[in-house]
């Protein structure tokens, strides 16, 4: 049946069809036992991974651990195109991205359509809540990457001083930026490999640098406190129709900064749509002409060398002086005031004769020993240092301006230093506003505590000049608009001309207001600056009336809230002591 | 009706032995590899579906080659032209109702369990192929037996082709050519039929392939021709596969310890199905690779053994249709895996986890054994 040519021609098959897998036996051979460096240079390659292991950012918190600044864990939700398409699920896969993530269909339908792209990503910074939404529907090729964002829990408040770090999480203003070192922390690195689907195969990890984790930073701050200011200063902006304002509270003891805001303000989780004005930190980075406030620092230095007292009796010359052949006037004209006169009623003719007496060397050797015309060292970038010149450079009639605030520039924490020396029985304490840095163990890096920085005035000077400037915002003074029901306040005001191009301008001025809480033992020290504010009731723009209201404003739920405690008449007697005694 | 019974039992007496063996050891190494594959490392302890499915695939393909080995192959060379009709129906129907699995549509679903119609068209070619050249009707060495061979391959080639399965359409060239061959055709027409081919597959890479092949095909050649050429995508299994391959050695890694296929390198879809060889190769290295080819050729050699030993034409041409089918499948199989050939998913026979290809499979090695135990006898 089956014929001999059959039989040879199934033997050709089989050989041949057995040469053919011979083949194969040949390639697999090489395969096996060939030189296959390359591909075993490869698996490495494939294999091994080096990867930095990325830390979280450390905390900004309040002085009471209030969350200032955190990381938040977000997603990236990722398309890959080219297994989206290859699916042929273009459109579904769009449409369910653009229902979950609400964005437009036409926008997420041009990404995931990019023909040959293996990665897009189609929302960012997306809540771990909505991105477990997206995975719910297990679309191929769509797939989360985690990451962390920096988040601000309170928006605006307190954004000047605690400043932003920007996307590839780098400190980049307030204490953001200068404590970056601290906060960013170390990556630390880890060499191990990986299996099929990228991930890690933990047992053949061969190297492990532990990252350090970004330390914490606890400020001086009190969340409360910064927010009963940046009210006040939001009511001053609305109702005084300033161009900016700032303020500052300060622990009179310790120079610990309590609260720092500025206006206007930004949302610190939107920080990118702002202009650098609106970012710009004022209580430190804005010199400007004092005015009247600087009165007191020169009152003190007369007397602290014992050239005036109390009730000594100045000449007020009517409202017009001529010194150095030059006419100063008051805004109010008075007659004869003796020094508790003039800083309550801010003459600049008397406050100008004590600097003559004093002279303008000694005048410049006591506002360099307040620390004026340098940086105050607060831990935020952008200070500014004020400006003193050195009196060999002052012109003859600039001893007289200068003892009205005049010729000189301040920042509002430099001028708020000079009364909290005074609130401090003359002690200057170096401003601070971070307190600790802890990191993620607990070990204290690094610990602020209160620093004298020197002794310009003497106890006995520092008494004499809080009663006098409680006067102030009793009857008759400048400053009756910022008492307290409860306390006494020791104050004072102050309104400059604005310069503008180099000249004075008439309408518009810079008027502030600073004060110490309570008059006698001061714990708390409060500065108000307005730029160009008008009181719409009376039309005027003096420090009196526009920022002795806002300083009211913010001191008395202040003092409420710290439990600062009023002073009754009888503890008046342990200063009547140091006041009766010799300078 | 007794004597009926005790007729069976002899002729299941009079199989090929050795070849039951072969088939035997192959099922058993596909089982182990199995396990191998869908094994998810000592932690998990974790052994995935595939290899409880296996078992009744297994189980089932047996059952049906006894059951084809205890029914006369005359039968089935008599109802050839139904059988051929039925496959013919079947690829038309998956066009059309078929369900797509991986972007395209090769499975039928029947009562929840996905058939492939094409693992019986591939048998029930052979079949017919056996009826018309070994019926005698047609001259051997004319013309006309290489055109009718190529006629009847051409429906399930180019149904087959359209759902889109290239590799398993490609097996029906191989098959046909040898049966050709063996039936006596001239071989001048079958090597011009092949510069033919190796014209097309030239076309087909061409620029002008781009208009005749679907892109995945186009895409999967040119990554065969060149697998760097894009390392995750198609490229990705060609690349692992021989890296596995490789990595094995001579001896292996061990049962189990074969890193690229624990550790998911070689794709988990695809380990356990076209890509089994590898991980036998990288497990048990050159030795277990090529000891498994040698079980293969062994078993090649019983199928032509019967086709020479047949009592006729048609039951010879059956064998050797099925040695051919068996030959094209682990030739390709193995071929890509070790980068020979571009990557088509095509099972390797007996081993590969699957349950139409396992059954066919089994069916063919049943017909072969039916002819076997009636070798040189009339009827019986």
């Amino acid at each position: 049946m089956i014929d001999r040519g059959y039989i040879w021609r199934t033997t050709l098959v089989v050989v041949a069809l057995l040469l053919v897998w011979g083949g194969l036996a040949v390639r697999l051979g090489y395969l096996h036992l060939g030189p296959n460096e390359a591909l075993k240079q490869r698996v490495r390659q494939m294999r091994s991974v080096e990867q930095e292991i990325l830390v979280g950012r450390g905390r900004i918190l309040d002085r009471h651990g209030q969350l200032l600044a955190l990381d938040l864990p977000v997603k990236n939700i990722i398309v890959e195109p080219k297994v989206v398409q290859s699916n042929g699920q273009v459109r579904t896969v769009s449409a369910h991205l653009a229902r979950v993530l609400d964005l437009p269909y036409d926008q997420v339908l041009a990404r995931v359509a990019k023909p040959g792209d293996p990665y897009e990503p189609v929302a960012r910074l997306v809540r771990e809540e909505v991105a477990e939404q997206v995975m719910r529907l297990q679309l191929k090729g769509v797939y989360p990457e985690p990451l962390t964002t920096r988040y601000y829990p309170h928006g605006a408040l307190g954004c000047h001083l605690l400043g932003f770090s920007n996307a590839e999480g780098v400190g980049s203003a307030g204490i953001e930026q200068r404590w970056n070192s601290f906060l960013k922390g170390r990556p630390g690195l880890r060499q191990s490999e990986r299996d099929g689907i990228r991930q890690e195969i933990v047992l053949r990890r061969t190297l492990q640098i532990d990252p350090q984790e970004g330390a914490d930073v606890h400020l001086t701050l009190d969340l409360n406190v910064q927010y009963f200011v940046e009210k006040a200063l939001d009511a001053a902006m609305t109702n005084l129709q300033a161009e900016a304002a700032w303020a500052i509270v300060e622990d009179v003891r310790t120079g610990a900064i309590l609260a720092m805001a500025s206006r206007p303000a930004y949302d610190l989780n939107a920080y990118s749509q702002t202009a650098p004005e609106t970012r710009l930190n004022r209580a430190v980075g804005v010199n400007f002409e004092p005015g009247s406030v600087f009165k007191v620092g020169v009152v003190a230095a007369g007397l602290n060398e014992g050239l005036v007292a109390t009730n000594d009796v100045f000449d007020c010359e009517n409202g017009m002086w001529f010194y150095a052949g030059r006419p100063l006037k008051d805004f109010h004209p008075y007659g004869d005031l003796d020094v508790t006169g003039i800083l309550r009623k801010s003459s600049n003719i008397g406050a100008a004769k004590i600097a003559v007496l004093l002279g303008e060397q000694r005048l410049h050797r006591y506002l360099s020993a307040y620390g004026l015309g340098q940086p105050t060292g607060i831990e935020v970038p952008g200070e500014e240092s004020g400006i003193l010149n050195p009196w060999e450079k002052w012109a003859k009639i600039d001893v007289t301006r200068v003892a009205m605030g005049h010729s000189v520039a301040v920042t509002a924490l430099q001028m708020l230093n000079v009364l909290c020396c005074i609130g401090n029985d003359g002690f200057l304490m170096k401003s601070h506003v971070v307190r600790k840095v802890v990191d993620k163990n607990g070990v204290v890096l690094l610990e602020n505590k209160p620093e004298a920085l020197a002794r310009p005035i003497t106890e006995r000077t520092a008494a004499l000049m809080r009663q006098m400037l409680a006067e102030v915002t009793r009857a008759g003074g400048t400053g009756t608009r910022a008492a307290v029901a409860g306390y006494s306040v020791a104050g004072k005001t102050g309104s400059a001309e604005k310069i503008v191009g180099g000249r004075y301008v008439k309408n518009a001025n810079v008027s502030s207001f600073m004060g110490l809480l309570p008059a006698e033992r001061p714990e708390i020290g409060i500065i108000v600056v307005l730029d160009n504010p008008t009181d719409p009731a009376t039309g005027l723009r003096t420090g009196g009336i526009t920022a002795a209201p806002v300083f009211a404003k913010i001191a008395e739920p202040v003092a409420r809230y710290l439990d600062v405690r009023p002073l009754d008449a009888a503890e008046m007697v342990y200063y009547q002591k140091i006041l009766d005694g010799a300078p | 009706m007794k004597k009926r019974a005790q007729t069976v039992w002899r002729l299941l007496g009079a199989q090929d032995w050795l070849a039951v063996l072969l088939a035997a050891g192959l099922l058993g190494t596909g089982l182990t590899f199995i396990y191998s594959a869908s094994w998810r490392g000592e932690e998990t302890g974790i052994v995935g579906a595939w290899f409880g499915r296996q078992i009744w695939w297994a189980a089932l393909g047996s059952v049906v080659a006894t059951a084809l080995a205890a029914v006369d192959y005359r039968f089935w060379i008599r109802t050839a032209w139904w059988l051929y009709g039925a496959a013919l129906v079947l690829l038309a129907l998956v066009l059309v109702v078929g369900t797509k699995v991986y972007g395209a549509y090769r499975w039928l679903n029947v009562f929840g369990v996905l058939v492939q119609p094409s693992e019986f068209a591939k048998v029930a070619l052979v079949v017919l192929l056996a009826r018309v050249l070994g019926g005698g009707a047609l001259a051997p060495r004319s013309f006309g037996t290489v055109a009718v061979g190529l006629l009847l391959m051409a429906g399930p080639f180019g149904l087959i082709l359209l759902e889109p399965d290239l590799g398993t359409a490609a097996v029906l060239v191989p098959t046909t050519a040898i049966m050709l061959f063996a039936a006596g055709a001239a071989l001048r027409y079958l090597v011009g039929l092949a510069a033919l081919g190796a014209g097309g597959v030239g076309l087909a890479l061409s620029p002008l392939g781009r208009f005749m092949l679907s892109d995945y095909q186009h895409e999967r050649i040119l990554t065969f021709l060149d697998p760097g050429r894009d390392p995750l995508g198609s490229g990705w299994n060609a690349l692992q596969s021989a890296i596995a391959v490789g990595s094995g050695g001579f001896w292996g890694k061990g049962f189990l310890n074969g890193t690229q296929n624990v550790l998911g390198f070689l794709p988990r879809t695809v380990s356990p199905t076209d890509f089994i060889f590898p991980v036998i190769a990288e497990e048990k290295g050159f030795i277990g690779a090529s000891a498994l080819l040698l079980v293969f050729a062994l078993l090649l050699t019983r199928y032509v053994r019967t086709a020479w030993t047949a009592g006729d034409p048609a039951g010879s041409l059956l064998a050797t249709g099925i040695a051919g089918l068996l030959f094209s499948h682990v030739f390709v199989n193995v071929g890509m895996t070790i980068g020979l050939l571009p990557i088509t998913g095509l099972p390797l026979p007996f081993v590969s986890s699957g349950g139409s290809f396992m059954v066919s499979t089994l069916a063919g090695f049943g017909l072969v054994q039916s002819v076997h135990v009636r070798r040189m006898r009339r009827e019986v």
